[in-house]
Order: C-alpha cells, then structure tokens, then sequence
C-alpha cells in the first residue's frame, strides 16, 4: 500500500488551504465540474433524475446484499468466455498475482488506465521493483507518475498542476522545449506515449462495472487511452475492488446516464468500453488473455458493517468532492491517502484503519451536500457519526477517545445538561467568571465588536481566532418565561 | 489456459459470506432483470424494432442533432454517391495517403474504394488472412491518416456510434487514425441505452452465452481537460471524428 | 393584521417517512379542568422546546417565538426542566450519552401536541435521529417515533401547520436569508422560509448567493478545525455582504452566531436576526 498519511490531515489541510494555486483549481472543479452536474440535473428533470438514482441504488444495494452470489456468478461467466478471474485477499496478494503473470508472461512493458484500486496498491512501485516499464496514460495520472505523487481527485488526478508546472514537468522528464499551450501539451504527452501503447506487452486497467451476468468489464473513458490499453497489448489485466458488480448488463443503462453526468456534467464520455474475455482466435485484435483481479483488500469489513455496507456502492464519480465544502478548502492531497473528500472521509479510515483515519470523520461539518449530489444517495453523514460513534467507544491505548470531544467533557456535559439545577448553577458559575474576566485587566478575556474578542483559554481561543464570541446572557430564557412569559389563562 | 492465483475462489466467497451473514446460495426473490427469459426478451425486442421503424425519420434528426452535440461532425447524406463524395473531400482536405477501413457490409452500398484510390491514396482493408497478417495490417493502421468503419448501431440518446469488434471489424481502425468516418446506415439506429442493452442482453442468450470479447461506444472526439480542466481534443483517439448518415 | 388559523395539513415528511404514524392531531388532552379544555380545544397547542443555545445566549430570540405564536393564535407551552437535545454530543459520537439527553426529551414532551422547534439542527436531531439512537430499543423507538412525527421547526410550523405564508409582521429593511444545512437537507425545509420573508411588510428579499453552502459551523467542526470553518464562514460573509442587505436571517442561531461572530470581526454593521425576531412586530425585543 502507499504510504498512509492520514495521521496529517490536521497540519497538512492548514498548508493547503492558503495555497492560492490549489484554491484556484478546486474552484475550477467546482464551477466547471459542479455546474455542469447540475445543468444536467436540470435538463433531465430533476425528477427523472429523482428515479435513476433510486434504480441504480436499489440495484447496488441489492448486488451488495447477495455480493458473493454475483462474484461467483461473475467468475463462471468470465471463464467461460476464456478470460481468467482471480481473487486477491490484500493488496500484497493483489500485486503477487500481477507479478506472477509479469513472471510467467515475460511482460516488459506495461501500459496503464486510470484505475483507483492500483494506487490502493501502489502497483506501480511493485512493478517497477521488478523491472517492468509502466507509463500510466490517462494525461492527469501521467502527470501525477512523472510528477512521483498521488491523486489530487478522484476523477482529475492532477487538478492541482498548472499548465507551466506540467511544462516544467514534461520539459524535465520528456526532455521536450518548455510549452505554454494546454493543446502543445497534451500532443507532447501523447506523442511521447503513442509508441508505449503499441510496444506494451500488458495493458492494465481498472473497471468502473463488472456485469456479473456476462462476465463483462466496463471502463469509462474520455482519451481513448482506456481502449487502446485494453486492445493493443496482448495481457489485459483488469484490477478493481469487489464492489463493482452489477447483476445484468441491462444495468448498465441507468449507470452509464449517472456516472459520467455526475463526474464531470457529460452526458456521456467519448469512450465507454465492455470487455468479455480474451479475442476470439479470428479477431482482428485484442489481448491474447484476459485476466481480472477482484481485490478485497478491506472492503469485506465494510461489508460486514451494516453501518457502512453503503460505502461500498459509490460509483467514485467525485461528486461529493466538487461539492463539499471542506474538500473545496484543502484538496486532494491533505487527505493523506488514496480516496479524498467525504467519501474518502469513510473509505480511507475503513481500509487503512481507523486508528490511524480518525481525524477524517471528524473533517465534516456534517452539512449533507454531499448526499444530496451523491448519485447513488450514499447517506454520508451518517456512516460520518457511525465512525465518530465507533471512535468514542473505542478509545485508545490511554483510554482517550480518538479525535472526538474528549471523553470527560462529554460526562461532564451529559451530567450537566441532563440536571436543569445543575445547569443553572452552571450557568450562575460560567455568568460570574465571564463577568470577573472581562472586568478585569489581565484577563484572558476581552470584549470587542459584538461580544468577546479574545478568549485566551482552551477551545474558545480556536473560536476567537477569527470570529467574535458572543456572552452569556444575563437571563436565561427559562427565566424570562417564569417572570415574564408563562400566562396561566389557558395555556401552561 | 491460466491458473488463477491469490486466494481459492471458495475462500474468498466464504469470507465475503461471513461479512454479509449469508449462506451460499441465490437471492430469496431473483433480481428482475435476470429473471426475464429469452422469450421476453425477444417479445421487448420485437416492440423495440416496431417503435424505432415506426420513429426512424425523427430518430435520425435526433441522432443527428445529439451527435453533433457531443463532438460528431455530422453529414446526412441519403445518397450513396453523396457519402462517397463527402468521404473523398474529408480525404482530400485531410491530404491522407493512406486509409483504413474495416471490412463491413455498410461498404458494399458506399463502395470507397475506387474513389479513393482514384485519388492516389492507399486504401488498406483490415482483415487478416490472404496475405496481411495481423502484425501488417496493425503497421498499416498506424501510418494511416483516416479509419474508416461502419457501426453496429448508433444511439440517438447520447449520439453514440457502437462498435462490437469481430473478423473484419478491428478495435484499432476507429481508434489509431488521428480522423475516424463512422459511416450509419439507418437501420443502425436505436432510440436508448436501454434498446442497446436488451439487444446486447437478447444476442447473449442466443448465442448460448456469448456477445464477443469486446464492444465500444464512441461519442465524439478523444478529449481530455486534465490540465487546468480546459477541454483538449484528440489526445489518444482520433482529433476528429466525422458521421455520416446515410438517411 | 390577518391572523390565519391553522388548517392542519398534513406535512410531507409525515407522507415521506413512515415511522411517522402517530397523529399529532388527536385532540387535545386537557391537564386543568374541564372549563379551561374547551377553551383549548379550539387553538392549536404547540410546546416549546427552546433549546439550549436560544437558553443561554440568545434568550431574545425565544421570546420572539413565543410572541409570533402567540400573536398567530397558538397555544404555548413551555415545558419545564428542558435543557439540550443532545446533538452535540451524537455529532461527536457520544450516543450513550446522548440518550440520557434524549429520554429527558422524550419524558419532557410526551404530552406534548406539537413541538415546535427554532432550529433546523435541533429539530432534525429530534425528528430525524432519536429513532435512529433508540432503533434497539422497541419501547423507546416508539416514543421516539411518537415525538418525531409532533416536532416541527420553527417555520415549518407556521407554513405546515398554520398553513400561512404570511405571518402579519412589518420589518423595515432588506433582508438576506441563509438556509441553515440541517432544516434544509434533513428537515427539507427550503421555499418556507423566504415566503415568510417576502411577505413581511416593509422588508426587500435579497437572494443570497451559493446560499446552500454551509457556513462552516457544523458544532465541534469549528473548533476541531478552526482553519478550515474559518475559511467556510469567510466565503459566507463574503456572500452575505454581496447582497447589500442589511439584516442576515436564519433559522438557527448556532449558524448565526459563526455567521455573526465573523460580521463582527470584521466590523460590519450588518443586523443579523432569527427568523422568529424578523416576524415579530414590537422591535423592542430585537
């Protein structure tokens, strides 16, 4: 697996959230990305769009709940149109397999399209470990590769590169002349990997379906580098995570309208291409073998949580990401691991460990924007309070809880809150220390603006940082309704 | 042929079980859309077929006003001899002097050939066997400047030209050339998604569990915005793709 | 002034989700005399739980409610004892904790016809997650249900239950309004709201722009992450002024005190008011 930097969210989005290149283009992605979702929403009827998404969730939940039924049926079905299916418990499992084959097949050169479950494994790193040329080709993962860094989103790996910096890249890496043309760029990355595609021994891909019905791989693509690593290599081998299958071909309709509408506002991309098994000995072309690797690689924890089954339909359209407000603040990268944003938030802490994820749950404001866009209704915000649940409950090594509010402040709030004597007495005590601070000259206290400028004290400083905090009022509305307000004549 | 690795089938099946809480077996009630047989998929089909004969002329200005929507250059030619001159000029204007095309009936009504090699290019059919092996006709496809193929059916919902790849069809003619002519015969047309899927859903069951290894959507140019998400035509597929309806 | 009398239709959440099968419209059962009760039944009962931010910081703001209720005919009750809902500490995954808050709750409005509610946060918390806490447990899940299908938010009240859109009240100036993230996207509160609005006299609506993008409150969020609310918030304000409306007004007062507590730093004059202070005629207590 790539290295885990989950642990540094906390300092990692307080550096990406002042740099002026990565506001830039997460509003791109917003505007461009985001809008064009909506403009699609709207142009279908928000209506019907109402009942896609309830098909392909009742679908997804249905293939979840019956998951090993379709993956075995997707097995037989692969087989018997001669491809090769096979199961990989972890990601070290999942890059032996590739390896064997690399081992067995004599594989020199490989070409790759965008597939999120590889860098789950960094299987990059492990192929070229053992010496096999791999050039990724989708533009954003080429730029990422030679760049040596991981995604900045889901479905716009390189979102955060501005165009002088891909030519610095490229000018470096490619040894091509500086160029400040988006075209001149693109034509120089594909000049530079046209020759990789007809030279590779395999192709990898990822898969965004797998019809269990008709052991078939779909990839959805806008470049055309998803069919050319999927028909000029003679290995294609397809690696995705368990999830992916749908039961029926026929399926795919209602996918094919949502994904590519809810990704990036297309109704449809360029490409979108199905892949059955290996050619038939008159094709013209295609691979000599077709091999696909389901990777489990945690995805069976969430599975056996009832809470947080639902992750596992997400489709990673990106959606989530374009509209939520966090990720729009600090991107991709602060994220620490493969999967950002809210979806991320439940993914990453699932297969990484949420030990080692717990600042993720907590980087929500629990606002739902991202259910809402969600084209599957994944109910993020709640698996987000499941986790923060499983958080509290489990404290750690010290018996502290795990990023949430510490344990005692929660008792001692649940105590307080749960006796109305005990509040106001609370409340006399929190009126008179307010009162003392602010009247006093070495305070940690001051007043300004509409209420308290600056709380020197634990919390409330975070507060005051930026934003004024308001004073306890001298009458509890509980005692304005007793001395003013409760009207015996009728009501109580 | 290969022998799977990594975890036995049986395992990884048994521990998917243990986290869902099931035992082996099929769903209580079968998914819908599995349970309909061929028989009702042949009835849908047929209903299919009805509805596209009785729209096709409003089917075809849909196609071509969604194609040209998503990136298609479109020309509605009815008469072959039209096609065939239109080809020749997007040949000419390209200054290719070398063509590919698939072998397809499609080019039996627009027969390109002559035409074409009228004009001093070299047109290559891409089908193996009778001298050409694959290797050769796959050197040809790349020194090409245009491919030239037919579909299997184009869809008017999204403007999508559908390739399902055999003899005579290869995957890279549409994808290699920088300039793809996608050549539509009406009888091509279907109205959805949905039409195309329950086709590719009915060949399966008749084929006895078969619908070739591969198939392809085309819509519009190769494209990509990765960079600063300002859109970028022909980055790994072809710059320009052109449809010509023949209707 | 028009007072509209309630028209008891049914609100849509009570269609949408069925767990809500209790009827809030059963009559009324009297607590003092037989006299007193026919007197009673004729006017809609609503409870207030008031919760615990209006409590104690914002105390005003209650009595706005109050007012506007009453003015509109309702009968208020303010059942004593009530504190929190609890919210604070489910968000924070706290949910044992957060059930004895939740029992209090239930105990407290068990008799309750309506529950009206000035906030989208707390009223979600109480119609939409006290099932979920007690989904174990039959016998509170009951209770939970019971009361989920009585609460109402604040101005769900008065467009679902009261039926109006017009609410009678004179305001002078323009104001902006700031769908709150939980009265929009779990109460599913989202035209009400701004029909009240326009239809105050006097007062100009000004649409806010991206005004379905949160604030940047989200409870514990604001200080967990101080960088990343502060941030949210900046973009709030920078789009609240943009309107040049001189009153801001939500639903909910935690997302008014982030919204404020920037306006304030940054020294705007901005009025910033409950929804509740808005339609309540007699300034005196805004």
């Amino acid at each position: 697996m790539p290295e885990v930097k989950t642990r540094d969210f906390p300092a990692a989005s307080a550096v990406s959230i002042l740099d002026p290149q990565i506001r830039m283009a997460l509003q791109r992605a917003g505007t461009g990305f985001d809008g064009g979702r909506r403009e699609c929403i709207e142009e279908v009827t928000p209506q019907v769009w109402e009942e896609w998404r309830e098909q392909a969730r009742q679908t997804k939940l249905h293939t979840l709940d019956h998951l090993d039924y379709y993956l075995e049926m997707l097995e037989e079905r692969v087989s018997a149109n001669g491809g090769q299916v096979h199961f990989a418990a972890d990601a070290a499992e999942a890059n032996a397999i590739v390896a064997d084959l690399v081992r067995t097949r004599g594989v020199r050169i490989a070409t790759k399209s965008k597939s999120m479950v590889s860098e789950e494994l960094n299987l990059n790193h492990m192929l070229e470990s053992i010496g096999v040329d791999v050039y990724e080709t989708d533009l954003g993962e080429y730029i990422i590769q030679l760049a040596e860094e991981t995604p900045f989103h889901l479905v716009a790996p390189a979102l955060h590169k501005s165009k002088e910096e891909v030519s610095r890249l490229f000018t470096e890496k490619l040894g091509v002349p500086p160029m400040d043309d988006i075209n001149a760029l693109a034509a120089a990355a594909r000049e530079a990997l046209r020759q990789r595609f007809l030279e590779a021994d395999l192709g990898i891909s990822g898969a965004n379906f797998l019809v269990a019905e008709t052991g078939t791989l779909v990839i959805i693509t806008n470049e055309g580098n998803g069919r050319l690593c999927t028909s000029a290599p003679r290995i294609h081998v397809g690696i995705t995570g368990m999830e992916k299958v749908i039961p029926s071909v026929q399926d795919l309709a209602v996918f094919l309208r949502l994904l590519p509408r809810s990704a990036t506002g297309q109704r449809i991309t360029s490409y979108v291409s199905m892949v059955s098994g290996p050619r038939k000995h008159d094709d013209e072309d295609g691979p000599e073998e077709f091999h696909l690797i389901v990777v489990d690689n945690g995805r069976s924890r969430m599975l056996a949580d009832p809470d947080l089954r639902e992750a596992l339909m997400c489709i990673r359209c990106g959606a989530c990401l374009n509209i939520c407000p966090v990720y729009q603040k600090v991107g991709g990268h602060a994220y620490g691991w493969v999967y950002p944003g809210p979806i991320g938030s439940i993914v990453s802490p699932m297969l990484v460990g949420l030990d080692q994820a717990s600042d993720l749950p907590q980087a929500s404001s629990l606002c739902g924007a991202c259910r809402e866009a969600c084209p599957i209704r994944i109910d993020i915000p709640r698996m987000l309070l499941h986790l923060r649940h499983k958080l509290a409950e489990e404290p750690d090594a010290g018996g502290r809880a795990k990023g949430t509010m510490p344990r005692p402040i929660a008792n001692g709030f649940a105590k307080v809150m749960a006796n109305p004597g005990l509040l106001s007495a609370t409340r006399k005590f929190a009126r008179a220390a307010q009162a003392m601070l602010l009247g006093s000259p070495i305070s940690p206290l001051a007043r300004g603006g509409r209420g308290i400028r600056k709380a020197g004290l634990p919390l409330l400083s975070k507060w005051t940082h930026s934003r004024d905090l308001p004073e306890i009022a001298p009458r509890s509305f509980g005692e304005i309704w007793k001395q003013e307000l409760s009207n015996p004549d009728g009501e109580r | 042929m290969a022998e799977a690795t990594g975890t036995p089938k049986s395992e990884f099946l048994a521990s998917v079980r243990r986290a869902l809480g099931r035992q082996a077996g099929p769903p209580q009630t079968e998914y819908p859309r599995l349970a309909q047989g061929i028989e009702q998929l042949e009835d849908q089909a047929r209903e299919v077929r009805e509805r596209v004969q009785a729209n096709r002329g409003a089917l075809l200005d849909k196609l071509a006003e969604v194609a040209q929507l998503r990136g298609w250059q479109v020309r509605r030619t009815p008469d072959p001899e039209e096609a065939m001159d239109y080809v020749q000029s997007l040949a000419d204007g390209q200054g290719a002097n070398r063509v590919v095309r698939s072998r397809q009936e499609v080019f039996e009504a627009v027969p390109l050939d002559a035409t074409l090699t009228g004009m001093g290019i070299t047109v290559t059919e891409v089908a193996h066997g009778e001298g050409a092996s694959r290797e050769s006709l796959r050197e040809q496809i790349a020194m090409s400047g245009m491919g030239i193929t037919g579909v299997d059916y184009a869809i008017a919902e999204t403007g999508s030209a559908v390739i399902v790849p055999r003899r005579g069809l290869g995957r890279l003619v549409s994808l290699v050339p920088p300039v793809h002519v996608a050549l539509v015969r009406p009888d091509d047309v279907i109205e959805s998604l949905d039409d195309l899927f329950l086709m590719r859903r009915l060949e399966y069951m008749r084929n006895g569990g078969d619908m070739g290894p591969y198939l392809n959507f085309i819509t519009g140019p190769s494209r990509t915005a990765d960079i600063e998400q300002t859109i970028v035509v022909g980055v790994h597929g072809p710059k320009e793709v052109h449809m010509v309806l023949l209707g | 002034m028009t007072v509209c009398y309630p028209n008891h239709a049914i609100h849509p959440l009570e269609a949408r989700i069925d767990h809500r099968n209790a009827d809030p419209r059963r009559p009324h059962r009297p607590r003092t005399g037989f006299g007193k009760a026919l007197l009673v039944e004729s006017r809609t009962q609503a409870d207030l739980f008031v919760t615990c931010i209006i409590d104690q910081i914002y105390p005003q703001v209650g009595v706005s409610v109050v007012r506007v209720l009453r003015k509109l005919g309702v009968a208020v009750g303010f059942p004593e004892g009530q504190t929190c809902c609890g919210q604070p500490l489910y968000n924070t995954g706290y949910t044992e904790q957060a059930r004895r808050l939740a029992r209090r709750v239930l105990d407290g409005f068990r008799d309750s016809t309506y529950v009206v509610v000035p906030s989208g946060s707390c009223a979600a918390m109480m119609a939409n997650f006290y099932p979920e806490l007690f989904r174990d447990d039959p016998e509170m899940l009951e209770q939970a249900r019971t009361l989920s299908s009585k609460v109402r938010e604040f101005s769900q009240f008065l467009t679902d239950v009261l039926g109006m859109d017009d609410a009678g009240a004179t305001y002078d100036g323009s104001v902006t309004y700031h769908p709150s993230c939980h009265l929009l996207r779990e109460m599913g509160v989202r035209n009400g709201p701004i029909r009240l609005l326009e239809n105050v006299r006097g007062a100009e609506y000004r649409e806010l722009p991206n005004a379905e993008v949160c604030c940047g409150f989200g409870g514990t969020f604001s200080v967990k992450y101080p960088h990343i609310s502060e941030g949210m918030v900046a973009d709030k304000v920078a789009n609240v002024t943009s309107t040049g409306a001189d009153t801001l007004v939500s639903c909910d007062m935690s997302c008014l005190m982030n919204i404020e507590g920037a306006l304030s730093r940054q020294g705007s004059d901005m009025r910033v008011r409950h929804l509740a202070q808005v339609l309540d005629d007699d300034g005196t207590h805004s």
